[in-house]
């Protein structure tokens, strides 16, 4: 795949957090830079930063040092109101427990999305995309899981953001509904051209990233390009 | 395009928590709802009250003679300062009764025709009284005296004057602004509408029965605003000086009048005073409520940022639903004021006699109401939703990490910690470490037993007052008042007659208390009523303010705590007292202050040995009245005798005396009924929506109890074990806190009139304690019954 254009670096960012008396040290000096258009997976057991390397490429998190920059805009030092637009134009989440919003349905959850941004996908066609053209107005309790989780991507790409961010994606869903999932991720990233990062620990996905980052203990350990990434119908686990 | 999915968030989550979201405004509703029934009862009073003093012509400055020429009105009229003057007669006489009982009424001259005179009346019934006596000799009475009285149109009253029964013909009712409250004197304090009224009489007639042609014994007159009073005052009792001149005051010490204020100025400390007492409950609970339930949005919080939503439009949506619950809140407050207030406008109106009410919308409490309810939604929104725009999206998407586990203070008492079950151990633990949640259901416990306690505190109050009144300070039965004072000689065979336990002699002299030092042109003084009873009287005790017997004093007499207060006057100061007793010339004396009374009700006067009483006047052995005590059986056989007797001007029943006082209660009694319902509407939703808001919570901690296999019951008991702790600590503090808001009430209601005395019978508190703790359970089974229907595997999946 293309990998012409840095969209996104980290320069020796560290993050620690302070659990009571305690200092926890959830990445160190980690360094990375982040491809337009690339599917990019993060592997890692529970606890090795993964998850605090995304929050900080998503602009939900500030490092404690190092710097950060999105398409040469500085994000370190940026203002509450930088991140936030950041966030805004740039980003699309998509969360292991999907994380929707129980009051508004499936519909207004992608709407509550798209009324942020100018240019966003028509509300209608970003649910079609996902398949959910016939539960646009159930709320989050009355869909599977597998249906909220489509929803949340609608959400994420309504915006059509550059980078799409996904905690755990198919966590909480079963094997079918998974790769449900990971086809559209898969399309969002190689048809539609937008870089998506996942975050998993559940290693055969990484078959069908182009590049995969390994993580242990706060530390990236290894970066791997995936010269022929597997369709995510012959991904297995 | 951006608020609508926004506004149609707000509106789905206030649908979805609509029953706090209810309960919620209807705390604010009961705090303005009480704001607006009380001032708009006062507001629309008040009005009325000024309203009816201009159209009538109210005087500002009235003056008693024996008897002047009506020539002297003139002479007044041209005094620099006098705008208007209007002399009339005005004089006490017996009514015989159809009972053959005698009342008194207050024979009152208009002249006619009355448009351009001072204190016209208002006609209420029937037709005005006119100087040709075709018919008899037409008069009016206030409607009260009426109706106690069945007088219908062309119905005879027949009253003693000159000697003479004269028959005079009723043709109607009216009022007028100085009669707005019917009392006889300042000691009666309370109307008696049967046995006193106002008679209403052209001038010309009752100069003719009076035999004082020509001549008038009032003067009223209409000064120029602004003018200087006093000085005016001083030129006109010139003017009046040799015809007997008896008393010069000022509308604010006119009978009605002065009632009619203090009862005003009691309303309005009182709107003032318990709407803020309750509002301010109110918004604190409120306050922290709403606090709590926008942080259980902190994953929505978060997810809106993630999405790129700015804290500003965050922190907006989070404040808009504080201020749908506080715009509801006022809204439902201000529609059921309005409701109430015209009923208590209408109570007060037809107790005052006021001739109309202005069924008035008090603008200015309105738009108040909406504002504090507003700043108050705007400050609980933006509070609790600040502290959570504050956190990275990351933080604020995680629950809320409990606060440093750890030990509980109680473990390091390990005697006693070691002692306690397992699941007290646990309820400990998860009080002490979800502090904020602890509190607020202590808090909410709290306010409501306070509010309790306020609102039935004050009828414990009115019955001490009564019993400390009718039982201990008054024990005859009757009490008798000549039409003039008598030689104690004369009354020496009552107590021989049929039925009659024991008499005791009293001796009442008006006076005018001056404060030492002052001299009697200026420098405090107060009119005063001097009671002389005998030293060993059993009939009538009177007390300390620490509610203890005192005797009464050989030499010297006994000040009331007000006058004391506003004279400034301590035990051992010698005053001067003047007395005013409408007949004879007025005399000096100087009496040394050998205590101070106080009574609850009925306040204001002064006691001495009847000897000391007696000096004062320069006589010996006089009396005024008696005190009889009598067979409960031979009562009304006794009454009906004394009443016969043609020296008698009053008999006075303690038994009727109480019903009448009992009456007038009525209106306390409803305020009282108003303030328990106000009470219980908001301890309700204060411990509803704890409960529901401690549950909603902890649903995920309870969920994870029941699979790890505790049964409902054990989780109920955990639960009562928290909730009794929690309510009895509430129960524990509202207590007191409600006793504290009982004096700040006291303290700002008491009046000239009355003091009310701060009394809580324990009573009170038991069931302030266990309507509050009804509240708790139902609280308590809503959330078993929550517990109940669990879904455990849908709250573990869910991560809010």
């Amino acid at each position: 795949m293309a990998r012409e254009e840095v969209i996104m670096q980290l320069d020796n960012v560290s993050r620690t957090f302070m659990m009571g008396e305690v200092t926890v040290h959830a990445l160190k000096e980690s360094s990375l830079d982040i491809f337009k258009g690339e599917l990019l997976v993060i592997l890692g057991p529970s606890g090795s930063g993964k998850s605090t390397l995304l929050n900080l490429v998503g602009g939900m998190d500030r490092p404690t040092t190092g710097r950060i920059s999105f398409k040469n805009t500085e994000l370190t030092g940026a203002s509450d109101r930088a991140l936030t637009n950041f966030r805004r134009n740039s980003v699309g989440f998509v969360f292991q427990f999907f994380n929707l919003i129980s009051d508004l349905t499936a519909l207004e959850n992608v709407a509550l999305a798209a009324e942020l941004v100018a240019d966003a996908l028509p509300v209608e066609k970003a649910l079609r995309d996902v398949g959910l053209d016939d539960r646009l107005n159930h709320f989050p309790a009355q869909l599977s899981g597998g249906e909220q989780q489509r929803v949340s991507i609608a959400r994420a790409i309504v915006k059509q953001p550059s980078l799409v961010l996904c905690d755990e994606p198919t966590g909480a869903l079963d094997y079918t509904t998974g790769k449900v999932v990971l086809k559209l991720l898969d399309d969002i990233s190689h048809k539609q051209g937008r870089t998506v990062i996942i975050v998993t620990h559940n290693t055969p996905i990484a078959g069908m990233a182009d590049r995969v980052i390994r993580m242990r203990s706060g530390r990236i350990i290894e970066i791997t390009e995936n010269e022929n990434p597997l369709s995510p119908e012959r991904v297995e686990w | 395009m951006v608020v609508s999915t926004l506004l149609r968030k707000l509106f789905r989550t206030i649908k979805t928590t609509f029953g706090q979201f209810f309960a919620l405004a209807a705390i604010v509703a009961v705090g303005v709802a009480v704001y607006i029934t009380m001032t708009t009862a006062f507001f629309n009073l008040s009005r009325s009250q000024q309203v009816f003093y201009e159209e009538k012509g109210f005087g500002d400055y009235f003056f008693h003679v024996i008897k002047a020429p009506e020539g002297v009105l003139k002479q007044i009229q041209s005094v620099p300062g006098v705008i208007k003057v209007t002399g009339r007669i005005q004089k006490d006489v017996p009514v015989m009764r159809e009972d053959n009982h005698r009342a008194t009424a207050r024979l009152t001259s208009y002249p006619l025709p009355m448009e351009k005179e001072l204190n016209r009346l208002h006609l209420l019934s029937g037709r005005m009284f006119e100087n040709e006596s075709g018919a008899g000799i037409t008069v009016l009475t206030d409607p009260q005296y009426a109706q106690a009285n069945y007088l219908e149109p062309g119905k005879e009253i027949e009253i003693l004057a000159g000697g003479k029964k004269i028959p005079l013909v009723f043709v109607g009712t009216a009022t007028s602004p100085e009669f707005i409250y019917t009392m006889k004197d300042a000691a009666t304090m309370l109307p008696d509408s049967k046995e006193f009224g106002i008679i209403m009489i052209s001038h010309e007639k009752a100069q003719d029965i009076l035999n004082m042609q020509g001549q008038v014994n009032q003067v009223i007159v209409k000064l120029v605003p602004g003018v200087d009073q006093k000085e005016v005052q001083k030129k006109i009792e010139q003017i009046l000086e040799p015809y007997g001149n008896l008393a010069g005051y000022p509308r604010k010490d006119q009978l009605s009048h002065a009632a009619l204020d203090a009862e005003l100025n009691g309303l309005e400390k009182g709107s003032r005073i318990l709407p803020v007492l309750f509002f301010i409950v109110a918004a604190a609970i409120q306050f922290i409520l709403l606090v709590r339930l926008i942080r259980s949005q902190r994953l929505n919080i978060g997810i809106m940022k993630a999405l790129g939503y700015d804290n500003r439009r965050i922190i907006l949506h989070f404040t808009g639903y504080a201020l749908c619950v506080t715009t509801l809140g006022a809204l439902l407050g201000v529609v059921c004021g309005m409701f109430m207030a015209s009923g208590v406008s209408g109570m007060y109106a037809q107790f005052f006699n006021l001739p109309r009410t202005i069924g008035g919308i008090n603008g200015r409490a309105v738009l108040y109401s909406f504002i504090i309810s507003t700043v108050l939604g705007a400050v609980s929104g933006i509070t609790a939703s600040w502290s959570i725009t504050g956190l990275n999206p990351a933080d604020a998407m995680r629950p809320e990490p409990p606060r440093s586990g750890g030990t509980v203070f109680l473990e390091k008492w390990q005697w006693l910690w070691r002692k306690l079950h397992t699941s007290w151990k646990m309820s400990l633990r998860s009080i002490f470490r979800n502090r904020s949640r602890f509190w607020v259901t202590v808090l909410g416990v709290m306010s409501a037993v306070a509010l309790l306690v306020l609102a039935l505190f004050t009828s414990d109050s009115v019955d001490y007052m009564m019993s400390r009144y009718f039982t201990d300070e008054n024990r005859y039965d009757y009490i008798v008042k000549f039409t003039q004072p008598l030689s104690e000689d004369e009354i020496l065979n009552w107590s021989r007659w049929e039925g009659v336990n024991r008499i005791e002699p009293v001796l009442e002299v008006p006076v005018k208390i001056f404060a030492p030092g002052a001299d009697s042109e200026k420098g405090k003084s107060k009119d005063n009523l001097i009671t002389g009873l005998e030293r060993s009287a059993q009939l009538k005790k009177v007390f300390n303010q620490e509610g203890e017997i005192i005797s009464i004093p050989e030499t010297g007499i006994l000040v009331n705590e007000r006058t004391a207060g506003k004279l400034g006057l301590k035990v051992g100061d010698k005053v001067r007292v003047e007395t005013k007793l409408n007949i004879g010339p007025s005399r000096e004396s100087f009496l040394k202050v050998m205590g101070i009374n106080e009574q609850l009700l009925m306040a204001g006067g002064a006691f001495s040995s009847l000897e000391t009483a007696n000096r004062a006047l320069g006589e010996r052995g006089l009396i005024t009245g008696v005190m009889l005590k009598v067979d409960p059986e031979m009562g009304d056989r006794i009454e009906t005798r004394l009443k016969d007797m043609t020296r008698v001007a009053s008999v006075l029943s303690k038994s009727k005396e109480k019903e009448n006082i009992m009456q007038l209660m009525d209106s306390m009694i409803y305020f009282i009924g108003i303030m328990v319902i106000f009470a219980l509407i908001l301890g309700l939703a204060i411990i509803y929506n704890s409960s529901v808001m401690g549950f909603n919570e902890r649903k995920r901690e309870l969920a994870s109890l029941r699979i790890i296999g505790l049964t409902n019951g054990d989780v109920s008991g955990l639960l009562f074990k928290e909730i009794g702790l929690q309510s009895g600590l509430g129960i524990a503090l509202g207590l007191p806190a409600g006793r504290l808001l009982g004096e700040l009430y006291i303290q700002a209601v008491s009046t000239e009139m009355y003091t009310m005395p701060m009394v809580v019978y324990p009573e009170t508190y038991l069931q302030s304690a266990f309507v509050a703790l009804i509240f708790v359970m139902i609280g308590y089974f809503f959330t078993v019954r929550r517990v109940k229907k669990l879904d455990l595997v849908e709250v573990l999946k869910d991560r809010e």
